[in-house]
């Protein structure tokens, strides 16, 4: 069955492993026959990709092709929505996310999330970063503000707050705020971040801020961002991945998808002829 | 027109609360008892003087009686109620929706002689068997009173609980945390002024009851020093005396002393639920 589909299905080129399951070096996250389904509907036909360690792949598409979808599979966070199923295999290091003795904690633990709207909790810029922490491990109070101070740094937050950790986190601004969840996603030390329209609440200079940070984070940390905003995805990303009506039509180097496309629809897309 | 409809509610309560205050005071001003020894004194039994011809009444017992039932109604309730709003909102939505919500629903129309009925020929008895004595007293009085105000108490809650955003919920889960972490260390704190509300919202209603509590909780007016010896409360001594008692006469002014006490404290427990809205958006916004 997955065989037959599998002609179907575009071929990500960067697909190296059979499946075996074993990472390979070039290799952080692959998913194999990924399928979503709401109940009967399906959002996401079965579909291949691999990320590469220390780059950032961009997710594009109209609304509502099942970008989210895709990204909520990645660490599980689908498995909170009832009737949602999934189907295939997501590799990480060498084990299947999908199979029934996966740990989904410690999957989420190493594979971050940051949400369209920030949602800092409302507790004090301290308490949300140190959230993640505290909840994993009996920290001593130094151990967790080095923590805390190491992942505001991270996100350039630690200058203009370091007077008022003790403050809502709730009472910074968008930008702030969005950062403020990166530090706190980042605390708990995640491999890989996924990001969902991480900016699309932002005012430019967050924004910009925002982008500035996915190239740092790339250093060192697989990223996986949805956007809406090509010139976005073209700043930011290694490779780009388009979506449309729960398809991944394409995926490659970000430069050539979007110079060379290799599919009508893709061009389609890019030229705005549909949106 | 409307504006009249309005005034005349304001007029109303006004003049409600300059009635009993003018009768309650009259135990102070014109009965020449002092309001110290009213609040502490522990011996009530204003037909009787002392030596010195100033009538027994001392109100304490009451006092304490009406607060024992009522906080202890409350502790009982609000582990009990945080429970169920959990598992109903978080973990069996359908369920609440359709089994729980209205079984708590009816439980709230239930009239409060029937819950006195109950627990006179239920709960007295039950509490007689394992404690002794008669069965009547402050653990009777609670238990009933637990029953009363758990249907509000738990609304409250319930309400205040699924309130808390998705995103907050999203956010802990996407760090690795379980849902009962989440549930500890995100929903409840958000939730916490509702839930504050609610329970001071119990505690009001558990303070203002008077049938279903007089019923059983013994009425004696003494001093509460177990959970099982009779007592009373401010609303069951006024709902078994004032029938009794002409208008105008010393004991009658020292019931409307009562009544006044009563509206007081309900008047500080609205204050507080409104302070704790006013601390809630504070923080939601700065
Ligand atoms: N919880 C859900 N239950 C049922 N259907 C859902 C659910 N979430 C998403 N869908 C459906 O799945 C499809 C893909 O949705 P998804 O949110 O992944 O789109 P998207 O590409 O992220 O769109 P956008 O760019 O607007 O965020 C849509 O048709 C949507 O209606
Ligand atoms: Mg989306």
């Amino acid at each position: 069955m997955m065989a037959e589909m599998t002609v179907e299905r575009p071929v990500d080129a960067a697909t190296t492993a059979a499946g075996d399951g074993r990472r390979t070096t070039d290799e952080a996250l692959r998913c194999e026959g990924l399928s979503v389904a709401y109940g009967e509907k399906q959002a996401l036909a079965p579909c291949d990709m691999t990320f590469a360690p220390s780059t950032v792949t961009a997710l594009i598409g109209p609304s509502g092709c099942g970008k989210s979808t895709f990204l909520r599979c990645l660490n599980l966070m689908n498995r909170e929505i009832a009737n949602c199923h999934v189907g295939g295999h997501i590799w990480f290091h060498g084990q299947d996310a999908l199979a029934p003795g996966c740990d989904v904690y410690d999957l989420r633990r190493c594979i971050g999330m940051v949400f369209q709207q920030p949602n800092p909790f409302p507790l004090s810029i301290y308490d949300n970063v140190a959230y993640g922490p505290r909840r994993h491990r009996r920290l001593s109070r130094a151990q967790l503000d080095e923590i805390v101070e190491r992942s505001l740094r991270r996100v350039g937050l630690f200058d203009e707050v370091k007077d008022e950790l003790k403050k809502s986190g709730l009472a910074l601004s968008g930008g702030q705020q969005q950062r403020l969840c990166i530090a706190r996603t980042l605390a708990v030390d995640p491999e890989v971040l996924l990001m969902d329209e991480p900016t699309s609440a932002l005012d430019p200079i967050s924004t910009k801020m925002v982008e500035g940070l996915m190239r740092d984070l790339a250093r060192d940390h697989t990223v996986i961002v949805v956007t809406h905003n090509m010139q976005q995805a073209e700043r930011v990303s290694n490779r780009t991945a388009f979506f449309y009506l729960g398809e991944l039509v394409e995926v490659g180097p970000t430069k050539e998808l979007f110079s060379h496309p290799r599919e009508r629809r893709t061009q389609d897309y890019l030229s705005g002829r549909f949106s | 027109m409307t504006g009249v409809c309005a005034a005349f509610v304001v007029a109303l309560v006004l003049s409600l609360i300059v009635l009993v205050a003018s009768h309650g005071l009259a135990t102070f001003t014109v009965d020449g008892v002092s309001f110290a020894s009213f609040v502490t004194g522990t011996v009530w039994n204003p037909h009787a003087s002392d030596a010195s011809g100033a009538p027994y009444m001392g109100a304490l017992p009451m006092i304490c009686g009406s607060f024992v039932v009522t906080v202890l109604s409350c502790a009982m309730v609000l582990p009990i109620a945080i429970g169920c709003a959990i598992f109903v909102v978080e973990i069996a939505p359908r369920f609440g929706e359709r089994v729980f919500r209205p079984i708590t629903e009816m439980l709230a129309g239930i009239p409060s002689v029937v819950f006195g009925l109950i627990g006179l020929t239920v709960l007295v008895p039950v509490v007689r068997g394992f404690a002794g004595g008669t069965g009547f007293g402050i653990l009777s009085g609670s238990l009933v009173l637990a029953c009363m105000v758990f249907p509000t108490v738990v609304a409250l809650i319930n309400d205040a609980i699924a309130a808390v955003p998705r995103s907050y919920r999203e956010g802990s889960y996407g760090l690795g945390c379980t849902r009962w972490q989440t549930v500890l260390h995100v929903v409840l704190p958000s939730a916490m002024p509702g839930i504050m509300t609610a329970i001071v919202l119990g505690m009001a209603r558990a303070f203002g009851e008077a049938l279903a509590v007089q019923m059983v909780i013994g009425n004696a007016a003494q001093m509460p020093t177990s959970l099982f010896t009779p007592a009373a409360t401010l609303t069951s001594v006024l709902t078994t005396s004032m029938g009794n008692e002409a208008m105008g006469t010393v004991y009658n002014d020292a019931l409307w002393s009562l009544a006044l006490i009563l509206l007081v404290m309900s008047l500080v427990f609205i204050l507080i639920v409104r302070l704790i809205g006013r601390a809630g958006k504070v923080r939601g916004n700065a």
